[in-house]
């Protein structure tokens, strides 16, 4: 069953995670890239660095920061969504996914990887908004990233199921798997909806992906995960456009 | 004379990478590992003098890694510094049967504070 708009608000503002409420999560995600800055930032006072070093280290200060501003962001939208407008549209995901990757592409040039889209022939429309859709994929793209092993490319995924009437976009990742002990005990960590669950990584929280599963149930799909012997594919699945079978 | 090598265990890449370039000036040599299966194999090629750990990463945690540590003799020996954001949540007295020598609050460290542990449990 899907959850309406008002209970999206009560989730939002009730999320518990790990025992713990949303914001104490929230607040402990943003440790992290904060931290990085601080220690980066720190060393940068203290000189005795190369000029090319100081460079990459500004350089990774400033991807970091904007990681860092793409979760509070998130996180802002996640809140205001129940009252917020917003258009549902006929999207091309070739076209979304194309400017995704052109986005990310510094980000994962500074970590010596490559994020490519993989998409086999011309993608169908699909119904979302396009906002949310790339708040998504950029989540499950930033998700990649920490998880991707040496230098293994990220690939981002169109796909059609249910004889074309649903689209999925799919990030996949090239990393260590989850053991089955691991993935058991987090079986019932993370509800994204009253109808799925999804299962975060060992050291991450699930907000983000929490936060994204309320986006795509927002323009009514739904997010999940296939795992893999080497990696995982997180995934969105929305329905496709009926516009072209209008003409 | 020979330099202590350290080996730093830490998922965030850039973070990892922060550690070696401190620890490299303060004269140590560094490896890194980005997970606790990578760590293992790197353990048993290099034997480092010291281990930097963070607690939450990808694939198992540190306390996956430090109880195969524990499970050899040699390995056993090798002391553990813990970087992580969980400090307050630890206890050193309860980890220190398990070669845990330092814990160290990434929120509030400097970088000068992985240099002293390094050389504190190096003493």
């Amino acid at each position: 069953m899907s959850a309406t708009r008002g209970e999206h608000k009560h989730n939002s503002e009730g999320a518990m995670f790990g025992g713990l409420p949303s914001l104490v999560v929230a607040a402990h995600e943003l440790k992290a890239p904060l931290a990085l800055v601080r220690q980066l930032s720190l060393t940068l006072e203290d000189g005795n660095i190369s000029i090319e070093e100081q460079k990459h280290m500004l350089r990774q200060i400033s991807l970091t920061s904007e990681r860092a501003l793409r979760l509070t962001s998130d996180l802002t939208r996640s809140v205001r969504l129940p009252d917020a407008l917003f258009t549902l549209e006929p999207i091309n995901p070739q076209q979304l996914c194309e400017d995704i990757v052109r986005d990310l592409t510094p980000l994962f040039s500074a970590h010596d990887r490559e994020v490519k889209l993989t998409s086999r022939r011309r993608s169908l429309l699909l119904v979302g908004n396009r906002d949310l859709l790339r708040r998504i994929i950029m989540n499950f793209s930033d998700n990649a990233l920490n998880y991707a092993e040496g230098d293994a490319r990220v690939e981002i995924k169109i796909d059609t199921r249910n004889a074309g009437q649903v689209i999925r976009l799919g990030v996949r990742d090239y990393g260590p798997a989850v053991s089955n002990d691991i993935f058991k005990s987090l079986r019932n960590k993370l509800l994204v909806s009253s109808a799925s669950t999804i299962h975060a990584r060992p050291q991450s929280s699930g907000l983000g992906l929490y936060i994204v599963g309320q986006f795509a149930e927002a323009m009514n799909g739904n997010i999940g995960v296939t795992r893999h012997r080497d990696g995982a594919t997180f995934y969105v699945d929305l329905l496709a456009s009926k516009q072209l079978s209008l003409l | 004379m020979k330099r202590s090598s350290v080996l730093i265990v830490e998922d965030d890449k850039w973070l990892a990478e922060q550690y070696a370039r401190v620890l490299k000036l303060a004269g140590y040599k560094t490896t890194v590992s980005l997970h606790a299966l990578a760590a293992i194999e790197v353990i048993d090629d290099i034997h480092p003098d010291a281990i930097v750990l963070d607690v939450l990463l990808a694939g198992s945690t540190a306390f996956a890694l430090i109880h195969e540590l524990q499970t050899y003799e040699d390995t056993g020996k090798i002391p553990i510094i813990l970087c992580t954001h969980l400090a307050s949540e630890l206890s050193l007295e309860n980890l220190k049967p398990y070669g845990v020598k330092r814990i160290i609050d990434k929120s509030v460290m400097v970088p000068d504070d992985l240099v002293s542990a390094v050389k504190s449990v190096l003493l």
